[in-house]
């Protein structure tokens, strides 16, 4: 278990590399495919609970390294009203989050229904971004949340939950490859 | 719950708590180690994409680069010749305001980027350049274009950082009217995801006197931005009871953006 966790950490870094080169689509609303979630979440639903809370934090970690925003500085004077910007470490929260619900469906993925654990993966990044964007309007105040952010989420969360399937094949190839057993029960399945 | 599951849960909280409470220096330098880190898969991966995209751009208007080429050699020949003499003139204006006790403007350098990185992150409004640490810029630093103000550098690595854009709702400019006496803070607003974001001035008094089409420029108060950048005009005012408010179009088309300069003390502004 310990090399097919660490084999999952060094993709979770790849997927760091690979998001920086990821633009973000303006003629879909701006939206964009979040491999970083993507992987976690995928991966979070092979693991046992401490291993994906060990992932939630190396994701959630590495989320805030990237995205994280200084306060904006100047004289408080002449800046009265600052925003506020998101705390360092939120990310690890909403990870922790998800990676929960995606443990809620694991005796499902155990039992070989991993098609729903791809739909389920797509529901929690639309969950990660609405949650996200409702604490940005709970932190800075004035609650907005239009048409466009709607469509922007929905469509990162479509757009990534269409990778699930080949995150999938790669977590089945490294449990493989490192003799880690994931448990799928597909003997039903050959039988009926 | 299992004992060891427990353990996990506990030691999980543990480590958020040491995350939530982190203090932005820390983050800060936390920050620079990572982009230290990953910088050369960055750098590697950048330097194709900029490759990938002016072998298109070639292909595509390579007659009508070259003609560009031919009249920014032109351009870049005569702004040396201004410059050398701006230069000469920045010295004398310093030398006389000094002699008459004014108090002297903070002269720039200007450090020239490329941009490397749109909209790196979901929410917020930022891009990234070329140019870090080693090109001597530092965090908070002015960026603008010939067309007015882009935004300040946020996150600083060895060789790149990350600009916080005019048109992020975090980045807030004092502002003053062109032909009034209002000053007010502009600033980016949520949910402008489209290709015209636009900006607001707000605190502005309620019995402002202003006109659509007014330009509207940084005061330099405050200490983040240097004064008279410019920064949009207004296309609409919103005057309420207590306070008037006014929709700015920024002055930089923040979709065409190539290049910019990042503005950094000059060392010796008589040289």
């Amino acid at each position: 278990m310990i090399r097919y966790l660490a084999s999952i950490i060094a993709l979770v870094l790849l997927a760091v590399i690979v998001q920086q080169f990821l633009p973000a689509l303006t003629i879909l609303s701006g939206s964009r495919i979040l491999p970083v979630a993507l992987v976690f979440l995928c991966a979070s639903v092979t693991l046992p609970a401490p291993g994906m809370l060990l992932l939630a934090f190396t994701c959630g970690f590495l989320t805030d390294m990237e995205n994280w925003l200084g306060p904006h500085g100047g004289d408080p004077e002449v800046y009265e009203f600052p925003v506020e910007t998101l705390h360092f470490g939120y990310s690890i929260v909403l990870y922790g989050i998800m990676g929960m619900l995606m443990q809620g469906i694991r005796p499902l993925f155990l039992r070989g229904n991993w098609q729903l654990s791809a739909l389920l993966a797509g529901i929690a990044v639309f969950l990660y971004l609405s949650t996200e964007f409702l604490l940005i309007n709970f932190i800075r105040g004035g609650f907005s949340f239009g048409d466009k952010t709607l469509l922007k989420i929905a469509l990162s969360s479509a757009l990534t939950t269409l990778f699930a399937p080949l995150v999938f094949w790669v977590l089945f190839d490294l449990a493989e490859r490192f003799h880690y057993t994931i448990r799928l029960d597909t003997s039903r399945r050959r039988s009926g | 719950m299992r004992p060891l599951n427990l353990l996990a849960l506990l030691l999980f909280l543990a480590g958020v708590t040491w995350a939530l409470t982190r203090s932005p220096k820390t983050v800060r330098s936390m920050q620079a180690t990572y982009y230290r880190t990953i910088s050369p898969f960055l750098t590697v991966g950048s330097d194709l994409e900029v490759h990938a995209r002016e072998y298109l751009d070639e292909v595509e208007h390579s007659r009508s680069l070259e003609a560009e080429v031919d009249a920014m050699r032109e351009d870049f020949g005569r702004l040396k010749l201004i410059e050398s003499r701006f230069r000469a003139i920045e010295a004398e204006n310093s030398t006389l305001r000094r002699a008459l006790d004014f108090k002297e403007r903070n002269p720039f350098d200007v450090i020239a980027a490329r941009i490397t990185r749109r909209q790196p992150t979901t929410w917020w409004q930022t891009m990234e350049i070329d140019r870090g640490e080693s090109a001597g810029i530092a965090t908070a630093y002015t960026v603008v274009t010939d067309g007015g103000l882009v935004g300040k550098i946020d996150r600083l690595g060895q060789e790149r950082s990350t600009v916080i854009l005019l048109t992020d709702e975090a980045c807030q400019v004092s502002a003053k009217i062109e032909g009034s006496p209002e000053v007010g803070i502009l600033q980016g607003q949520r949910e402008q995801f489209g290709n015209a974001p636009m900006l607001r001035l707000r605190f502005l008094s309620p019995k402002a006197r202003l006109q659509e089409g007014m330009r509207v420029f940084s005061t330099g108060k405050g200490g983040v931005f240097p004064p008279d950048i410019l920064l949009g005009e207004i296309v609409r005012i919103e005057t309420g009871p207590l306070s008037t408010e006014a929709l700015v179009r920024p002055s930089v088309d923040f979709q065409n953006l190539s290049t910019v300069f990042v503005l950094t003390p000059q060392k010796d502004p008589s040289r």
